[in-house]
């Protein structure tokens, strides 16, 4: 059988492409942004007009993805941990409602925040949706999970949550792919206005119906060919595992486990599988990435007695990624290490690439913030954020998606002066502009700097969605044409810049400046092509 | 046969197509792989790394325990010594001897040498100068590629051979550009075996 070398994202995009989707509806976000990017460059999405244009959230992306299924056919929606936060109100409410079509839902979760502000496990957000979950351990699982996914969310009329984590979604494997189905055609939900119809009554309703099916997702889960019983002789320890952490501990016992161990992959928890491990087992160890979802859930049973030892009680830490030396020190097993890191070993933080727009636009601004008593730069979710470090150590904050325009209005209100927002086009259009529209109906005295590069840029290069529109959609907003001010980055143009800047803080009202060229790293590779 | 590669550089150096080369010629042999890559913010100059595995038996971990890693390769000097505490204590260290400096307070040379010294098994060799004095700058990864290859676990013409598999839609000439920095390395590390 032919082995295709895919990273765990590119399987789920092989996966989700053979399993017959007609369109994919994400915003980029690391360790997410491959599936969508896998699915725009595979010729099969040419051939059957698959969608797959970038949204403008992940909010507008899970939306249409379940528009689509609400039509009848099948849809993806993917997104880094924190997306599903912008998308948790469509999240939440598609649990009520269900799907028609099929519909999966990804979330690329990063533990140790390698990429993100935080490292919130959203196995936390399928139990608060009451929805079923998946979560593989590697890339073969990934490809076939949701392959078959689509079939079990239409079986059980719900969507379904899958659930990767950074080292699965970025490493490579071999993954054999089965038959292409077929794309599902039109077709409207025969009970569609008593389930998407979500006045309270019909909600209410939605809600008992909802409740009265977690039995038959348990029992789904207790029959899936995904959840593992791995019986052993030594009873004393019993294992329970998930994702990425089922394979730090096989790589500790390569000739077989020597306690019994139950692989969790399909959630809610299989209660029967569950117990016989408890039944059976002194105590228990749970080896889980990211929070204790299963343990708190372990805890959460009564009358078992049962000793559990994981992220709650010390055996792991409560924060970071596990690896495979960290489950060999849980399991007594002693690292063999031989050379420590030498002293004169130094941190490379990464940096804003030399020649970057984003460079000039912040030596202009920290010059002439210098002019001023006690100035605030609020910054946001993108390579801007590098400002953050040395030489610039330019911005103030960095809080999520949008949240520049919107704190530098508070701190206005509060009396901040100046407040600066700095914030890259891309996050601008995902979720700055109706902070602007707040800005802008109270006139708020605020300098909002969309540095626009003209592409995502920190996510590789995925197209903008206000790309050659953003002075229109601010003046659409109701920014003052005359205080909408458009500069090119670059050295010449830096006392240009440095007055541009100087003339909009002294203005008393909202004033846009987007310092605008294109991404170095994009233009290198149109360049090339 | 097991080998399990740390490769490492700064973001941009292009570590992922030294480990393309070996990946390629490791599914041709019907070898189990996993790689572990890093994308996303540290990609902007940060400090990079993958973990490759290579297997003729199924592999669980998608990383490499510490005291584990047959060999790391380096594009480097500091940098190969980030990774150390994953060196076997017969592993192999092959590094570029030019520091890549985007750090104020990058160390010393000398100091980096010494670290680099008190290791056993190493090659430390200047794949850029390699590289431009076969008139092929960018073939500085494959340079590197071929000093590492006598401990990868791969024959040396399969890795050849995965040259050719990776560049051959770019044309003969490239292919040949390539064969030969591969050669060039791997006669370097020849005189350390």
């Amino acid at each position: 059988m032919k082995k295709n070398l895919f990273l765990g994202d590119e399987a789920i995009a092989q996966g989700a492409l053979d399993a017959g989707i007609s369109g994919v509806y994400s915003y980029p976000g690391t360790p997410s942004t491959e599936i969508t990017e896998y699915i725009q460059n595979a010729p099969t999405a040419k051939e059957r007009k698959i969608h797959t244009h970038w949204c403008t959230n992940e909010k507008t992306a899970l939306e249409a993805a379940l528009g689509m299924s609400y039509a009848g056919k099948r849809s993806l929606s993917c997104m880094k941990h924190v997306g599903l936060n912008v998308a948790a109100d469509a999240f939440m409410n598609a649990a009520m409602s269900g799907i028609n079509g099929g519909m999966i839902i990804i979330s690329a979760d990063d533990p140790s925040m390698h990429s993100s502000q935080n490292e919130q496990d959203n196995r936390v957000y399928g139990n608060f949706a009451m929805i079923p979950m998946l979560e593989p351990s590697n890339q073969q699982e990934a490809y076939d999970m949701i392959y078959d996914g689509f079939d079990l969310s239409e079986r059980l009329g719900y969507p379904i949550l899958l659930r990767i984590t950074t080292r699965l979604a970025h490493s490579r494997s071999g993954v054999v792919t089965r038959q292409g189905k077929d794309m599902k055609s039109l077709s409207y939900p025969e009970d569609g206005r008593q389930r998407f119809i979500l006045l309270p009554a019909i909600a209410r309703r939605r809600f008992k119906t909802l409740i009265a099916k977690q039995e038959e997702f348990i029992k789904t889960s207790e029959e899936s060919p995904y959840n593992k019983y791995f019986d052993a002789p030594d009873k004393k320890l019993g294992i329970i595992t998930s994702g990425i952490g089922f394979n730090y501990l096989s790589e500790n016992f390569p000739d077989g486990f020597k306690n019994p161990v139950l692989k969790i992959a399909q959630y809610p928890l299989p209660r029967k599988m569950v117990k016989r491990l408890a039944d059976e087992c002194d105590e228990i160890l749970v080896i889980e990435e990211g929070f204790p979802v299963i343990e708190s859930e372990l805890k959460g049973l009564p009358g078992y007695g049962l000793k559990i030892h994981g992220r709650l009680d010390g055996t792991f830490d409560r924060d970071g990624e596990l690896n495979p030396d960290l489950v060999s020190k849980a399991l007594g097993i002693s690292v063999k290490q031989i050379y420590e890191i030498p002293p004169v070993v130094e941190m490379r933080p990464p940096a804003l690439c030399q020649g970057c727009g984003h460079r000039d636009m912040y030596e202009a601004l920290n010059e002439v913030l210098k002019e001023y008593e006690n100035p605030k730069v609020f910054s946001d979710i993108g390579c801007y954020t590098l400002g953050a470090l040395p030489p610039f150590r330019a911005i103030d904050t960095c809080i999520d998606m949008g949240a520049s325009v919107t704190m530098a209005k508070g701190a206005s209100d509060a009396g901040c002066f100046p407040a600066v927002a700095v914030i890259g086009d891309s996050t601008f259009t995902h979720s700055g502009m109706t902070g602007l529209l707040d800005c802008v109906n109270e006139n708020s005295n605020v300098v909002i700097v969309i540095s626009d590069n003209e592409t995502t840029a920190m996510t590789g290069g995925q197209d903008s969605a206000g790309t050659g529109r953003i002075e229109s959609i601010c003046q659409g907003i109701g920014v003052d044409p005359a205080h909408i001010r458009v500069v090119v980055p670059l050295k010449k143009n830096f006392e240009e810049m440095k007055n541009v800047i100087r003339e909009e803080i002294n203005y008393p009202g909202v004033s846009v400046v987007i310092p605008r060229r294109e991404c170095i790293q994009t233009l290198k590779r149109k360049k090339k092509k | 046969m097991k080998t399990d590669i740390i490769l490492s550089g700064v973001g941009g150096q292009g570590i992922l197509s030294i480990a393309a080369v070996i990946g390629e010629a490791a599914l041709e042999e019907g070898l189990f792989m996993k790689q572990a890559e890093v994308h996303g913010m540290s990609q902007r100059g940060g400090d990079v790394q993958s973990n490759l595995r290579i297997s003729d038996k199924p592999i669980a971990s998608d990383l490499i325990p510490v005291g584990g890693a047959n060999l790391i390769i380096s594009l480097e000097p500091m940098e190969s010594l980030r990774y150390l505490p994953y060196l076997k204590a017969d592993g192999w260290l092959v590094t570029n001897s030019e520091p890549f400096v985007n750090i104020p307070n990058y160390p010393d040379m000398d100091k980096v040498n010494a670290e680099l010294d008190k290791l056993p098994h190493k090659v430390v060799l200047d794949v850029e100068k390699i590289a431009k004095e076969l008139g092929s700058p960018r073939a500085a990864n494959i340079v590197m590629l071929g000093a590492a290859t006598p401990f990868i676990g791969i024959e040396y013409n399969k890795i050849q051979d995965g040259i050719r598999r990776i560049f051959g839609r770019k044309g003969d000439e490239i292919v040949d550009m390539n064969l030969n920095a591969l050669a060039a390395g791997y006669d370097v590390a020849k005189k350390y075996l």
